[in-house]
């Protein structure tokens, strides 16, 4: 499944993450997941929020004069069992797609992994993806 | 077309017999009328005497803007009051006005010089030239007049301002040509919008822009938006007005009138001449001007020569486009860097804003050279090596302009400060005591 991620690009200084954080929290948006890379001196979070929220989690950022880009990732539910990332990682590979960057978060409350992929390919991978 | 094709096409080797024989007559003229000059001279141990080429002006003091507000009104002029025709003044952000006064020789030559400029620009007897840079103390407006009266031009002398009436007489009386800084032709580009008027019921075909620096971008704007040429005319107050220089029909650098005006570049801190084609600041003396001779002024503008013949068949130096002010100038690692510099290479990037902000310090007695820059919120991307790549580009294409490696910083939008010309571009912590 396609999703929408909401991408902050983010000075390298303690307390710039915090900044996002406090602003979405303020507001009363939940960050499901993120993750964040780093050179240097700077990052990007990456950030997952519900559906109906991503409108306005990305106006709110931006007002607040950050740099922000949405983007489509694809997003794979993954069974907890041995060997199924593997098996969708092969397909993707096999289909000469390559991973920008994935990030993958759980919750209790499901059977599933939840994964975020970023793949140079986005409709193609999607596709793989769904037919898993 | 040439106005003077035989001073503007002349063998370099007569051009410098030619200015071998003003200097010395100019520098006599100079220190014999001038208490000033003799004065300064004689600190200087040198005496006309000791000129007998133009290869001896390095052996000339030079002459600052200080130097013109330190006799002011009238204490640098070389001959008695009542042979001046005319007075200019600049006002400057600070200071004292600098004053400059022209005898009748001064201002048939400053009226040559504009009119080489103009015939350069292809405009002849028959064109109607808008001057809508301001009549009065400034040197712009009646400088460029008495260039279009030369050429047997017709005047219109709109002077600046009140746009709306400017555009209905160049509209109406068919105006071939305008003169005005190029940020006001961009202004009025913007007005022909707005009033929904068609570009193509204008006759204009040249814009004499100066007064200003503009950018080759700027060039292309102007051109687009009013379906005319853009040349460049250079020239500052203290040398005579505008028409020091123009560009001809190759635009590819700004001819000096060499003759009247003759150009050095020198390292502003050793204040020694640099090779041929190196970049410097700018130097000017008159060779021809008796009211209040120029010697050796130093412009501050920093730019280069290029003493190559122009395929417009003149010998006459080019000048490059102004590059910054010496007075920005540091020095980090050794090597002389510019903030105006740095601005450029910015113009060079579509990703990149026009802002920046050079930190300079010491640490570990080596001087660190950061620059903050914003990229523009379009080519922000989500992923990460895009953003280092762009780093990494601007950071050779700096390395290889200025000479040093920088250390890029790319800050969140809207962190540099915008008001251009006053911001502060440059910050250095280095103490030296
Ligand atoms: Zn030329």
């Amino acid at each position: 499944m396609l999703i929408r991620q909401i991408s902050v690009f983010l000075e390298n200084e303690k307390g710039k993450f915090a900044e996002i954080a406090r602003l979405l929290g303020n507001n009363n948006i939940n960050m499901k997941a993120f993750t964040v890379s780093e050179t240097q001196d700077f990052g990007i979070a990456r950030i997952i929020v519900e559906r109906e929220q991503i409108e306005r989690a990305f106006n709110l950022i931006k007002a607040n004069s950050y740099a922000v880009t949405m983007t489509h990732v694809v997003y794979l539910e993954c069974a907890h069992k041995p060997g199924a990332m593997a098996e969708a990682m092969e397909k993707l590979a096999a289909a000469g797609i390559s991973v920008e960057y994935m990030y993958a978060f759980a919750d209790s409350s499901s059977e599933f992994s939840h994964v975020i992929i970023r793949p140079d390919n986005t409709e193609l991978a999607n596709q793989i993806i769904s037919e898993l | 077309m040439i106005w003077n094709k035989k001073i503007e096409c002349m063998s370099r080797d007569e051009m410098h017999a030619l200015q071998s024989e003003k200097l010395k007559k100019i520098v006599a003229h100079a220190y014999n009328n001038s208490p000033f000059y003799k004065k300064r001279f004689d600190e200087h141990g040198v005496r006309p005497e000791d000129i007998h080429s133009i290869d001896d002006i390095v052996k000339l003091p030079f002459t600052v803007k200080q130097d013109l507000r330190d006799n002011y009104p009238f204490g640098m002029m070389c001959v008695p009051m009542t042979q001046i025709l005319r007075l200019h003044a600049s006002s400057g952000t600070t200071g004292k006005p600098i004053v400059v006064g022209y005898v009748q020789k001064d201002l048939d030559n400053w009226s040559e010089a504009v009119a080489r400029c103009l015939t350069a620009y292809g405009l002849g007897s028959d064109d109607l030239v808008q001057i809508a840079y301001g009549y009065g103390l400034f040197t712009g407006g009646l400088g460029a007049h008495d260039g279009v009266t030369r050429i047997g031009g017709t005047v219109i002398p709109t002077s600046s301002g009140n746009t709306q009436k400017q555009l209905q007489l160049m509209q109406d009386f068919g105006a071939t040509a305008v003169a005005c800084t190029p940020s006001y032709a961009l202004y009025m580009a913007e007005e022909i919008r707005k009033q929904g008027l068609d570009i193509n019921n204008f006759k204009l075909k040249v814009g004499i822009f100066g007064a200003e620096p503009w950018t080759n971008a700027m060039r292309k704007e102007l051109e687009d938006k009013l379906h005319i040429k853009a040349y460049d005319i250079y020239g500052l107050t203290e040398i005579s007005g505008p028409g020091v220089g123009g560009e001809c029909e190759c635009q590819n650098g700004t001819h000096l009138w060499e003759d009247l005006y003759y150009p050095e570049i020198i390292d502003p801190v050793t204040l020694q001449p640099v090779e041929h084609g190196q970049k410097g600041e700018l130097v000017f003396t008159t060779l021809d001007k008796w009211g209040m001779p120029m010697i050796r002024y130093r412009t501050r503008d920093l730019t280069y020569l290029n003493y190559d013949k122009c395929d417009c068949g003149r010998t006459a130096v080019r000048m490059g486009k102004i590059l910054g002010r010496s007075d920005d100038m540091m020095i980090i690692r050794g090597v002389n860097v510019f903030p105006s510099q740095i601005e450029s290479i910015l113009l060079e990037f579509p990703e990149y804003e026009p802002y920046f902000l050079i930190e300079v310090d010491r640490v570990n007695n080596t001087d660190t050279f950061d620059i903050q820059v914003e990229v523009k919120p379009e080519f922000y991307t989500d992923q990460i090596n895009e953003l280092v790549r762009l780093r990494q580009r601007l950071t050779s294409r700096i390395q290889s302009v200025v000479g040093i490696q920088p250390a890029i910083k790319i800050v969140q939008p809207g962190t540099i400060e915008r008001s251009t010309g006053k911001a502060k571009r440059a910050i250095d912590h280095r103490k030296f005591e």
